[in-house]
Formats: C-alpha cells, structure tokens, sequence
C-alpha cells in the first residue's frame, strides 16, 4: 500500500543502561486510506508511546514511517525526513483527544478554520474550510458559538472537524469516546467512519473503551510494546 | 490569521479589565508620586516668578531666604538701589505660620512686602489690593480665607481684602501677604513679657541707667523695641545690566549674599527639595518593582491556566513565535489598559491633593513606555513556560 500510514519496526526505548525501558518493540502496522482501526491495549503498555511517535511528537529509537506514500521517518536513514516537525504534524497529521480541548477564546468556526490559517491558507479560504467541515459533521449551526456553549457531543464533533481541517492522511484519536455514554460513543465513531470514508483518511483510534470495540474491523492489541493484528467484528453503526 | 491575543483578551475582558484597572491604580499612584515632584519644583518656580525679582539680597554666608535664616537691616535696599544696573530694591519677610481664622488654624507663609515693589504679589483672582498702611492682607485661595475674613496673626487681627493663586511657599504652603511693617512686627517683634524683663533688664544696668544722661534709658529701650530687619532685599535689575554682574557688585561692595533667578533655583530645586525628591525617586523606584512584579504574576498566572492550550496549540502546529507573541500582546494589553486606567485616574485624584500635583504630559508618555518596556520584561517568565510547555501534554499517557 503507497497511501495511508505503514510502520515497520519501530522501537522506542526510554533511558539507557541499566534502568532502559523498550515501550514500543518492533511494532508494525499499516493502515489504509478511510480505514478506521482500534488501538487497544491495557494502561502502561505502550499505546500513548505509539501515539506520541506517529504523532511526531517524540522520536522512535529504530523503526520506518511512511504516511501517505512518503516516508516520514527512518532510522536507517537519519531519523526525520523534516527538521520542521510542527509543519508536519499541522499539515498530515489530525489529532483528537480524549477531551475536545477545544481553544476556549476561539469561536467553533475560529477553532477549526485555525489549523489552514496557520498552514498559510487565507482567512476567507480557512473559514470557507472550517464551514464545510461543520456542515459535514451537522454542527454548522453552532458555527459562532463558544465551546463553552456547546454540548459534549457537539464539542467533540468539532474537535473532529479540526482534526480533519488540513485533509491530513491520518488522523490520531485518543481515546475520543472515553467521556461519552454509549449514544454519543456510537456517534461519534459513526461519524469517525463516516469521515474515513468521505475524506479518504486513516484513522487509529486509540481505546479500553468496551462500547465501541466491536465496531472496528481491524484491531492491533498492544501489550508490552508489542502489537498483534487481530481482525474486529465490524459491526455495523451505520 | 487569528490574533490569539486579542481572542483571549475579550473572551476572558472582565478579569482581563478589572486586572488593568488594579495595574492602573498602582500606576496612577506612580504618575503621582512623579506629578508631587513636578509640583515641588514647579511651586518653586513660581514662588520666585512671583516674587518679581531678579536677585535676592541676603545676609551673607546664608543660601536665604527660603532655604535658610536670613537677617539684614532695612535699609540695606538704600545702598543697593545705588548701585549701577538697580533699577527696583525692596525689603521683603518671609515667615512660615500657623494663622489663625475662626476656630481654626492654617499653615501659611507670611509674606511681608511695600506695595508696588517686587514681592507683591502679581495678580489677583478677587478682591482688591492693599490700600492701608496695616491690618490688611491678600491670600492664596488654598489657604482656604474668604474675603472680607479676619484672620489673626501673632497680636493683630487682619481682613482679608483680596485673594491670589498659585502662591505658595516652596514647601507647598499657601501665601498670605501683609504690609512690611506689620510683617516685620509679627516676626521679629518680642512678646510683652520679654519687652518688661528687657527693660527691667537694663535699667538695672548702670551703664545704660546713668542718672547724669536724662533720656539715655528711653532710648535704649526704644531701640530694643523696634526691629529694623527684613529677611531680603529683591532688586529689579534695569535695562542694559544683567542680573549676574549686578549681583557681583553686590556681593563686592555690600559684603552681602546675592543670588540671581538661575542661582536660587538651583538652591530651592537642587538643595532644598533634594531630600523629597530622593525620597519620591524611592517611592518610584519601588511602585515600578511592584508593578513590574504584578504584571508578571498575573501574565504568568494567566498563562499557567492555560498549558493544555498552549500544548495543543504546538501540538496542531502553532509557532512558538505565535505563542511568544500572544503572551506578550496580553502583557502590553494589560499595560496599556493599566496606563489608560492610571492617567485618568491620577487626574481625577491630583486636585484633591493638599500640595500641588504637576501632571506632565512628558512624563505620562515616559511612564507610558516604562509600562510598555516593564510588561515586556514581565512577560518574559510567562513566555519562557510557555515555550517550555511540550506539545505530547495534549496527548494524554
């Protein structure tokens, strides 16, 4: 697969000598445009270590990342193709959290149509963006609300509007439905699927959460650092 | 793009506003403490404009009248009047009080003068000038008479026949100008207690008491009695001469101290209110730390409420410059709103002043840029944990 994200091998280990620890070892994992795939695995077994690495937040020890038919990372050869890592994580990778950390003093438009601003697309063109995306995710007519005017659900749907804001060819979500009752946990990952599809976006969705486990097709269990690929139920939320 | 700033700064206005107006009182109590010494220096000013004078003749080695005890005899201005270049001389007296009107008491300066000789004073607000040759007196409108009061000095009672501005003593009390010779009377004359021990006084003693010289007793006596001191001579200097070498012929001939304008100004401004002005350079000083010190805790303490927006902000790819800049524009907000807050307050409150408060437009705009240049400084230790905030915050683990 040329698209989507493809990791191989990646390592990460904290420390050195004696008190070393290898969270992530020789993980794998592909990851197609518009799939939605479960990241699962107990606490302290190295799932937010995955994220922050995927997320250019931190730096593997060993491993290749290719996102969107590029490579992004490759130990072999350097570490990080780009020195600009805020670039690369603003435009090609989407983030949504386990709570929406929404940017308080921004209007909902402002919030999403923030991301293409800073990319250098203009303000008209960002907001025009920021529009589509809340009217894809039917919370268009919160568009000039404050966050703090919004329900949960409606808040986490723009924290995913922002997320895909960029059309980044991956999207990493933290456990986005962790604070949500099963209702709304199912609609959010309805609509994660829905905008997978749409946008043709990878999506990894990092969860414990029992609710919407059974929704993904794919799954990769974590556990010690490694990952092992088991196909979900798949069930149909549509 | 968005100005982060300014988003913020009106989501959160009512703290961001009430914070400004407590930056802003410290800082109209800064602008203050600058305008009391404007006022001190400029009362200074003004006592010598008013005067009219262009030398002060004093008792020599003294830095008189105003910055020390001076005493010469009153017909010193006889001589200097001779000199080339005089064209005005007049006695003055200069006496800091406590004068009485009704029940109560004001500090006042009295000021003794001859009308129509420097020492008068220039203009007048209400009322007329003096037109008796005693009991009659003009004062500044901050000493609080009205016109037609009588107001009581040492023995004598006096009206209060017209009122003046801006007439104060360089310590910030108001004048009150009396006829010379009453002047002269209320500061030098003896009380009657102390007139009968003198006389009792001399004529015990033989040399003054000689039975052989009828009349040597009284005389002696009157001498005793009348007081022919002033505390200064102020000259005029006429056309064609300048002050300073009127003043050396003075100093030459009269064995007297003279002081030109530029020379007592350095007196008044440079020695005799050197003390305050160290003493409000302090105070400045010090609101300047504290201010400097609130800026700083409120913009750090805003900012630290803020980490998990500033981790996502890096996180989405937000520039620290951006994040930097944000800061800083809060800070220099809260500056300007404190600045605004401040001016209008020191304005409003500098009337209600017992001592004249001199607000400058030159200093408002140097406060303005210290405030501009202390938000930035303050700035700075919010900015650095802001830069120090990592973007992996935003992702939980």
């Amino acid at each position: 697969m040329d698209q989507g994200i493809h990791i191989e091998g990646l390592s990460k280990r904290y420390g050195a000598g004696d008190t070393a620890v290898d969270a992530l070892k020789e993980v794998n994992m592909s990851i197609a445009p518009g799939e939605v795939v479960g990241l699962v695995g107990p606490s302290g077994s190295g799932k937010t270590t995955l994220l922050k690495c995927l997320g250019a937040v931190i730096e593997p020890t060993r491993g290749r990342m290719t996102l969107g038919g590029e490579v992004i990372y490759d130990s072999a050869q350097g570490g990080w193709k780009t020195k600009d890592l805020r670039a690369l994580r603003r435009d090609r990778i989407g983030f949504i959290f386990q709570a929406p950390y929404l940017i308080p003093f921004l209007d909902v438009t402002d919030n999403v149509a923030l991301l293409p601003m800073l990319a250098g697309r203009a303000n008209g063109a960002s907001r025009a963006r920021a529009l589509e995306l809340l009217q894809a995710l039917d919370v268009d007519h919160r568009a000039k609300a404050q966050p703090s005017e919004l329900s949960g659900g409606e808040q986490q749907r723009v924290s995913i509007a922002r997320a895909l804001a960029n059309q980044p060819p991956v999207i990493l979500a933290d456990e986005p439905t962790a604070p949500l009752d099963s209702q709304r946990a199912l609609a959010v990952m309805r609509i994660l699927n829905q905008m997978a599809s749409q946008y043709q976006t990878a999506i990894i969705v990092v969860t414990h959460d029992e609710k919407i486990i059974p929704i993904f097709k794919r799954i990769y269990h974590i556990r010690d650092g490694r990952t092992v690929e088991e196909a979900g139920e798949g069930r149909d939320i549509s | 793009m968005i100005s982060l700033a300014g988003r913020d700064i009106l989501h959160s206005w009512g703290k961001f506003v009430l914070t400004g107006i407590g930056l802003g009182l410290l800082i109209g109590a800064t602008l203050t403490m600058a305008g009391v010494y404007r006022g001190m220096v400029d009362d200074a000013q003004v006592l010598l404009t008013n005067s009219g004078a262009d030398i002060w003749v004093v008792q020599k080695d003294t830095q008189g009248p105003y910055a020390e005890a001076s005493n010469i005899r009153d017909d010193v201005y006889r001589g200097v009047l001779g000199l080339p270049g005089v064209a005005q001389a007049a006695n003055v007296t200069y006496l800091t009080m406590q004068v009485q009107h009704g029940a109560r008491e004001s500090r006042s300066m009295v000021v003794g003068f001859e009308p129509g000789q420097p020492g008068e004073p220039t203009y007048l607000v209400a009322g007329r000038r003096l037109l008796r040759g005693h009991y009659e007196a003009i004062a500044d409108v901050k000493a609080g008479f009205r016109l037609g009061e009588r107001i009581r000095i040492r023995r004598h009672d006096y009206e209060v026949v017209g009122l003046t501005q801006r007439t104060v003593s360089s310590g910030g009390d108001p004048m009150v100008f009396i006829p010379l010779k009453d002047a002269q009377e209320a500061q030098f004359l003896k009380d009657n207690d102390a007139i009968i021990t003198d006389r009792a006084r001399t004529a015990a003693n033989p040399a003054l008491n000689r039975p052989g010289v009828p009349g040597l007793l009284d005389a002696v006596n009157a001498a005793q009695t009348v007081n022919r001191s002033v505390n200064a001579v102020l000259v005029k200097v006429g056309a064609g001469s300048t002050a300073e070498s009127v003043a050396q012929e003075i100093r030459r001939w009269k064995h007297l101290q003279a002081y030109t304008r530029v020379q007592m100004e350095e007196i008044l401004v440079a020695k005799l209110i050197a003390t305050s002005a160290r003493q409000i350079g302090m105070f400045l000083a010090i609101l300047t730390v504290v201010s400097a010190a609130i800026v700083a805790f409120i913009i750090y303490t805003m900012t630290l409420g803020k980490i998990r927006e500033i981790a996502v902000l890096k996180l989405i790819g937000t520039r620290n410059r951006s994040i930097a800049g944000m800061i800083l524009q809060q800070a220099l907000g809260l500056g300007l709103i404190g600045f605004v807050v401040g001016k209008i307050a020191a304005t409003l409150w500098a009337p209600a002043f017992p001592k004249y408060v001199l607000l400058e437009s030159g200093d408002a705009l140097r406060a303005f840029i210290v405030v501009m240049l202390v938000c930035t400084l303050a700035s700075t230790l919010a900015i650095r944990a802001a830069l120090k905030v990592d973007p992996a915050e935003a992702i939980g683990g």
